[in-house]
């Protein structure tokens, strides 16, 4: 048995795992490389013993402390090259290699991974080396190297299993930690070397939980997850029609019943594939932007619990999702022609969790009732006087869940001062504004709450209420289509052409009987 | 012992960003951290320029990864300064990589030679700290002295930075609080910085126009004009910005001494992305 043929066991073992352990880095920093580093470092050192003309077992010893120490990757590969180097270092200088000299051997790659670290953290591969270390001193001395091998992957996989516990980061992610899992595949790999055995298989990647898979993060919205059940169903071929729909898909389960899981923007879609084939059952649908949320509070550990939230009044999907991507988590409908009740805005502001609320009423009509919901609200309630949506998203946008919602509001009051917003609408009679007169059917441009264009031609009271916003110097033009809104790709082009400083954002906004809502910053 | 340029060297790695550390300056070195496309690995700006970086940040269809030099690059790096009787190996905080810990490795053993230093900061910030020790060892210094500048940079060396989308940050897992500041549907500009070592939102403002008039804002706020002002700039493929920011520079503060303008290795730029631009400043006044 060479200690080329054992590193060549342990790399084995290694290689067999890698994707597995990489899947399994949250900590310290959740860049899912682990299995990857330590492959590379424990290539690093097989590669080298090839090339090695050494024979006596201390220089051996030394061209392996130095080719571990030349090839880490990677944190988990520093540390193991402490490792490798500590173990190195006690066969190095003693004579037969016994169970005995093994056993000191752990020990010193213990202390020497201890040494390496600044500031030891319990639950990593350092717990798992220590583990093992001390198991080794306990064991049978005389008993057969081999065999001594075997005992100490059972003791690793134990310590692994107890990783959980000492580290909340990886209890909250449902995994043990990643580096002391690699740790031991390569006691797996050495002891089937030193055995004479085959590598064993990697031990299954556990039937990922719908736990573990929500750690992935995903471009999709909504977490669905069904049971489908029915006779003769065909796994893949649900797999294959549900892979469309979305990502992180899981079908486990029977061909009389299978769980579904999927993230996708169709949930609906997802639970038409599951009635056609069968009869649907324990349908849940989760937003999962607040779980990603959640997840990364759990995974840094550093984001302190949410000081204020913002309830918003939107009309509109596009408009919904634009407040949300801003941090609003609790939604009123209503706007021009549909003013909420001071009891809607009340049970909004009283489904969310943080205690203090920043409220958007979004609408001139809506202002009062906001502010009458502030006084009956369970919590404190700072109302900030957006007059229209496009002035509220405008506000939204300096919002910082982290601060409370006094400070929030000051800073957003302060960005409502300097907005200018506009809006076209089409005339629902006949009538006269500002000495306009306006046919039943026209489109009328209003900047600043004033009209300021009337015709049928939509370009022109566009380009008009645009002009108006953009008589002072402004950076930045957001427009918010509305439903069955004209297209105004043209009409973008020659903004940009005529206002050459200023960003022209296009939204789909979604909201009725306004095609288009403005504002300049 | 007296610290001079003659017996005192100063390694930093990569993610400084200065990688004409050592023609700039004899007793530099610049240590490259990896950068992983797939199965294959490039040392930071030896074997990986910016703009070949950025080529293939473009085209590739696995987002790359990075790693921290190995022990042994620091040996061989310390091993070239073997002249010198001290050495400061300045480095990205421990927070943000592991690269310090393969540094303390390496410098274990050289017994008390090697002093590796958590800069806490990134990017041209690590190398205006190497800068600010090089000052002192020019005219003479002491590893108290060191010692005590590296806590005022600390505490008061001020970092700015504005990404075009967080999706870099988050896919590396340095992100931090920033995590919540997300907004990519309306070009909103997070503003950043680095507090203990983690990545900290400040605010967020919508378009490139009014993240340069924020940078404007806070730099003008926490700086006052003078020679001992000295200010750096990076980007990741944003000549214009770090430009435009040079000139407020020195319109709001003709004094000051832009001692570094760079662009964002591939390190750097794996974790931030394209279109990042940062500006630091240090007022080096004791």
């Amino acid at each position: 048995m060479t200690g080329l043929e054992l590193a060549r066991g342990a790399l084995a073992s290694l290689e067999q795992s890698r994707q597995r352990i990489d899947d399994l880095n949250v900590y310290p920093v959740p860049d899912g490389d682990t299995g990857t580093n330590l492959t590379l470092t424990c290539r690093a050192i097989v590669e080298a013993l090839e090339g090695s003309t050494a024979h006596d077992q201390a220089a051996i010893a030394k061209e392996l402390t130095r080719a571990a120490l030349m090839g880490a990757r990677g944190n988990s590969g520093v540390i193991l090259s402490q490792i490798v180097r500590g173990f190195a270092e006690v066969l190095g200088e003693a004579g037969a290699i016994d169970t005995p000299t093994l056993a000191r051997a752990f020990r010193g790659a213990s202390d020497a991974a201890y040494r390496a670290v600044r500031r030891p953290v319990e639950g990593t591969m350092l717990t798992v080396i220590r583990e093992v270390a001390e198991a080794a001193e306990r064991s049978d001395s005389t008993r057969a190297p081999a065999a001594f091998l075997v005992s100490l992957v059972r003791a690793g996989e134990e310590s692994l299993a107890r990783t959980q516990d000492l580290l909340d980061v990886l209890r909250d992610a449902g995994v043990v930690d990643a580096g002391g899992a690699g740790l031991v595949e390569i006691l797996r790999g050495l002891a089937a070397t030193a055995a004479g055995e085959p590598i064993p298989e990697a031990p299954p990647a556990p039937e990922l939980s719908i736990d573990a898979i929500h750690q992935e993060l995903s471009e999709f919205r909504y977490c669905t997850t069904f049971v489908i059940e029915g006779e003769g169903l065909v796994r893949e071929e649900l797999e294959r029609e549900l892979e469309r729909l979305g990502d992180s898909l899981l079908v486990v389960g029977d061909p009389t019943a299978y769980k579904v899981h999927v993230h996708t923007d169709a949930p609906g879609d997802a639970l038409a594939i599951g009635t056609t084939r069968g009869t649907i059952a324990g349908v849940e649908i989760a937003n999962m932007h607040t779980q990603t949320h959640g997840r990364e509070q759990r995974l840094l550990h550093v984001v302190p619990d949410l000081v204020s939230e913002v309830v918003a009044v939107v009309v509109g999907e596009g408009n919904r999702k634009l407040f949300e991507s801003l941090g609003a988590t609790s939604f009123v409908e209503g706007g021009q022609t549909m003013n909420p009740s001071t009891a809607d805005l009340v049970a909004a502001v009283e489904r969310t969790g943080a205690p203090e609320i920043v409220l958007l009423p979004n609408n001139s009509n809506v202002i009062m009732s906001a502010e009458q919901a502030a006084t009956l609200a369970g919590k404190p309630v700072e109302v900030v006087a957006s007059d229209s949506l496009q002035a509220g998203l405008a506000a939204i946008v300096s919002f910082d869940p982290q601060r409370g919602a006094a400070e929030n509001a000051t800073e957003m009051r302060e960005v409502l001062d300097a907005v200018a917003t506009g809006e076209v609408t089409v005339a629902s009679r006949d009538a006269q504004l500002n000495g306009l007169a306006v046919p039943k059917g026209a489109y009328l441009g209003l900047a600043g709450g004033e009209a300021v264009s009337v015709g049928d031609d939509f370009a022109q009271v566009v380009t008009d209420v645009v002009e108006r916003l953009l008589a002072e110097p402004r950076g930045i033009l957001t427009m918010l289509r509305g439903e069955d809104a004209p297209d105004v790709d043209a009409l973008v082009a020659a903004i940009a052409e005529r206002h050459p400083d200023v960003e022209v954002d296009v939204q789909d906004g979604g909201q009725p009987h306004y095609p288009l809502l403005l504002s300049a910053e | 012992m007296d610290l001079t340029a003659q017996n005192t060297a100063i390694v930093v790695d990569s993610t400084a960003d200065f990688p004409e550390a050592a023609e700039r300056f004899p007793n530099w070195r610049m240590v490259p951290l990896y950068v992983r496309f797939g199965d294959e690995s490039y040392r930071d700006y030896v074997e990986l320029g910016p703009h070949d970086f950025y080529e293939r940040l473009r085209v590739a269809p696995i987002p790359p990864t990075t790693s921290q030099p190995t022990p042994g690059d620091f040996a061989a790096a310390y091993a070239e300064l073997a002249g010198y009787e001290r050495i400061f190996s300045v480095h990205i905080p421990q927070t943000l990589s592991g690269t310090i810990q393969s540094a303390r490795v390496a410098a274990e053993e050289l017994g008390d030679k090697v002093r590796p230093i958590d800069s806490g900061t990134a990017s041209a910030a690590i190398a205006m700290l190497g800068f600010a020790i090089q000052r002192r060892l020019e005219r003479g210094t002491t590893d108290e002295e060191v010692d005590a500048l590296v806590d005022r940079f600390k505490e008061r060396a001020g970092l700015l930075f504005t990404v075009d989308t967080l999706e870099f940050l988050q896919r590396g897992g340095r992100i931090g609080r920033a995590a919540k500041f997300a907004g990519q549907l309306l070009n909103v500009k997070p503003i950043l910085t680095i507090e203990d070592g983690e990545v900290v939102p400040l605010k967020r403002v919508r378009g490139a126009a009014k993240a340069f008039a924020e940078f404007q804002r806070q730099f003008t706020g926490e700086t006052a004009d003078g020679e001992s002002l000295r200010v750096g700039i990076a980007h990741a493929e944003a000549p214009d910005r770090a430009e435009q920011l040079r000139k407020m520079v020195v319109g709001e503060r003709p004094h000051a001494e832009v001692e570094i303008v760079t662009t964002l290795g591939a390190v750097v730029g794996t974790h931030a992305g394209p279109g990042t631009v940062g500006l630091f400043w240090f007022a080096d006044d004791a």
